[in-house]
C-alpha cells in the first residue's frame, strides 16, 4: 500500500519541525527553522515574508527540489523523506509550479509551452488540443497561442506559465512570487486567474514578500522571517 | 509518445547544428573506413581461398617404380590425410612436358643422353590439408615415405598472403576504431551541447513528473540518429565507389589476383555497419546523458 493510499487528502501537506542547513564550507546556514504546518485540501495559504526569509526553500521542499536536513514533510501523504524517484515524479504529476520568472520555453508559442508538459506525461494527442485551449482559455490567453515568450507582456507570460501548470488539472497549485515582476494591472490579472484555479477546487500556496498582495488576497497567510515560521493567522 | 520523443531528437539534431554535421561526418569516415578494409579483406580473401583450392605437392620419387608398384604407391599416397587426389607422372611423361614447355626449343630435350627428369606424384590437398598445418603434416607424411627423394611446392607463399590479408583488416579495423573513438566523442560533444541548450525544458520536464527514461530518451536518440545518418551516409559511398571503380579494376585484379570480379559486401555486412553506426551515435548520446545525470 502505497503512503497516499494511508493517509488521504484532507490533509494536503504536513510539514514537521522541518529545518533546512546549508553549508557554506564549513559554516553552516540554516535556510528554515523548525517550521511546522499544515494545509488542508482546498485551502488558498499566502506564504509572506522579506526576500531570504525562506520562502523560495520552503516550496522547493515542498515538490521535493530540495529533502529537509531535519523534520518530516508530506504532501498528498507522500512522505517526501524517504520518497523513491518514481514517486517523486507521480507526486510532481499533481502539483502545479508557477515561477516567479515564468519560464517559458523560448524557441516555443505559447501553445506549444502548454502542450509541451502534457505530451511529456504522454496525454493522448487528440486530448492536448482540447486542454491546451482550456487552460489558455482560464487565463485569457486563447488569442496568444501562437505567439512566441519574447511577444509577450510579462503579465502574459506569467499567464501561460500558470495555463501551462493548470493544464494538467494540479490537486496543488504552488506559486512562487507569480507577481513579482509585475505592475498592479497585470498582478490583479494573475491573482485573479489564481483565484479562479482555487474556486474549481485546486488547493493554492502562493508566496509573496509583498505584503500589500498578501493583504488583498484576505486568505489565510504564514509569515516567515528568517527562516522561521513567525505567525499562521487567517 | 514515440513520434514526440523522435520529433524532440530531431529538433534537438538541428539545435547541434555544425557540431551534429561533423558528428555525422566522423560516423560516416569511421564506417568507410571500416567498410572499405572490409571490402578490400573480402575480395583479397576469396583470392587466398581460389589459390587454395589450387595448391598442388609435387612428390619427386628416388626411381621410377613399375606399373604396378606406381599403382600401389597412388592408392598408399591417397589414404593419407588430407589428400584430395594423387596422379603419377613417370619420367616420360614428364619429358613430354618438358618438350611442351620448351615449344620450339623443344629439340633441346632430344640432346639430352638420357631422360634426367624424376617420376612424381601430383598432390591436391583437401581444403584442411591446405591450411598451414594440414600442409606442414601433409609434406611430413609424403616425406617420410620410402619412396619420396623431395616434396616440391607448399602453401607458404599463400600463408603470407593471407597474414598480408588479415593484416589489412586489422588495420581497416585499427583506423575504423580510432576514428569510431572520435566519433563517439564528437556525438558526445554535439550531445552535450543539446543538453546545455535543452536543460530548461528537461527541468519543466522533471518537475512536471516526466519519468526519467522521457526526460533522457530524446539525447539517446538524438545520438542514434546521428549515427544512423552516418552510416546510411557511408554505405552510400561505399556502393557508389564500388560501382564506379569496380568495372575499372577488374582486369587488373583479373591478371593480378585471379579474381573475375570484385565482389561488393554482402546485406549482412552493410546491415553490420549500419548497426555499428547506430550504436556508435547511441553510445556517444549515451556518454552525454552520463555527464547529464543530475
Amino acid at each position: 500500500m502505497t503512503p497516499a493510499a494511508i493517509i488521504e487528502p484532507p490533509a494536503m501537506m504536513e510539514l514537521h519541525r522541518v529545518w533546512k542547513v546549508y553549508s557554506v564550507g564549513p559554516v553552516k546556514v540554516p535556510a528554515l527553522s523548525d517550521v511546522s504546518f499544515q494545509v488542508t485540501k482546498g485551502e488558498f495559504v499566502t506564504l509572506h515574508g522579506p526576500s531570504g526569509a525562506g520562502k523560495t526553500t520552503l516550496l522547493r521542499l515542498l515538490y521535493r527540489e530540495e529533502i529537509p536536513s531535519e523534520g518530516e514533510i508530506q504532501v498528498l501523504g507522500l512522505d517526501l523523506a524517504r520518497a523513491r524517484r518514481g514517486e517523486v515524479a507521480a507526486l510532481r504529476r499533481s502539483i502545479g509550479v508557477v515561477f516567479q520568472d515564468a519560464r517559458l520555453l523560448p524557441g516555443r508559442t505559447v501553445y506549444e509551452n502548454v502542450a509541451f508538459v502534457l505530451r511529456v506525461l504522454g496525454t493522448p494527442r487528440r486530448e492536448i488540443t482540447a486542454r491546451v485551449f482550456e487552460a489558455l482559455r482560464a487565463v485569457g490567453l486563447s488569442a496568444r497561442a501562437q505567439a512566441y515568450p519574447a511577444q509577450l507582456s510579462q503579465g502574459e507570460a506569467q499567464r501561460a506559465a500558470l495555463a501551462r501548470a493548470i493544464a494538467r488539472k494540479p490537486l496543488l497549485l504552488i506559486a512562487d512570487e507569480p507577481t513579482g515582476n509585475l505592475d498592479e494591472g497585470m498582478a490583479a490579472e494573475v491573482l485573479d486567474v489564481i483565484r479562479d484555479v482555487w474556486a474549481g477546487g485546486t488547493t493554492v500556496l502562493v508566496a509573496t514578500h509583498q505584503k500589500a498582495l498578501a493583504r488583498t488576497l484576505r486568505r489565510r497567510t504564514l509569515t516567515l522571517q528568517n527562516g522561521r515560521l513567525l505567525k499562521d493567522e487567517g | 509518445m514515440l513520434a514526440f520523443l523522435v520529433g524532440e531528437a530531431l529538433r534537438d539534431l538541428r539545435r547541434a547544428g555544425r557540431v551534429a554535421a561533423s558528428a555525422i561526418l566522423l560516423i560516416t569516415l569511421a564506417l568507410g573506413a571500416l567498410g572499405g578494409f572490409w571490402l578490400l579483406s573480402t575480395n583479397l580473401g576469396r583470392a587466398v581461398g581460389e589459390w587454395r583450392e589450387r595448391v598442388k605437392l609435387v612428390v619427386y620419387l628416388r626411381r621410377e617404380p613399375s606399373s604396378a608398384d606406381a599403382a600401389a604407391l597412388v592408392e598408399r599416397v591417397r589414404g593419407l590425410p588430407g589428400v584430395a587426389s594423387v596422379r603419377f607422372v613417370g619420367k616420360a611423361e614428364a619429358l613430354g612436358t618438358l618438350r611442351e614447355v620448351l615449344g620450339k626449343d623443344a629439340a633441346v630435350a632430344d640432346q639430352l643422353l638420357q631422360n634426367p627428369l624424376p617420376a612424381s606424384l601430383e598432390v591436391v590437398p583437401t581444403a584442411g590439408g591446405a591450411t598451414p598445418a594440414g600442409a606442414q603434416a601433409l609434406i611430413a607424411g609424403l616425406a617420410a615415405m620410402p619412396e619420396t627423394e623431395e616434396v616440391g611446392g607448399g602453401v607458404e607463399w599463400i600463408e603470407r598472403f593471407a597474414r598480408g590479408q588479415r593484416l589489412v583488416t586489422l588495420f581497416g579495423l585499427g583506423l575504423g576504431g580510432v576514428l569510431g573513438v572520435a566519433a563517439i566523442l564528437t556525438v558526445t560533444t554535439a550531445t552535450t551541447l543539446v543538453l546545455h541548450a535543452r536543460r530548461d525544458e528537461m527541468e519543466i520536464m522533471r518537475l512536471v513528473g516526466a519519468p526519467e527514461h522521457i526526460v533522457r530518451l530524446p539525447l539517446l536518440l538524438q545520438g542514434m540518429t546521428q549515427g544512423l545518418l552516418g552510416a546510411l551516409l557511408a554505405v552510400w559511398i561505399l556502393f557508389s565507389v564500388h560501382l564506379l571503380l569496380a568495372p575499372r579494376l577488374e582486369p587488373l585484379v583479373a591478371e593480378s589476383l585471379g579474381l573475375a570480379r570484385l565482389t561488393f559486401l554482402t546485406p549482412l555486412n552493410l546491415a553490420t555497419l549500419v548497426v555499428i553506426g547506430t550504436l556508435l551515435g547511441g553510445l556517444g548520446g549515451l556518454l552525454a546523458r552520463g555527464r547529464a545525470t543530475p
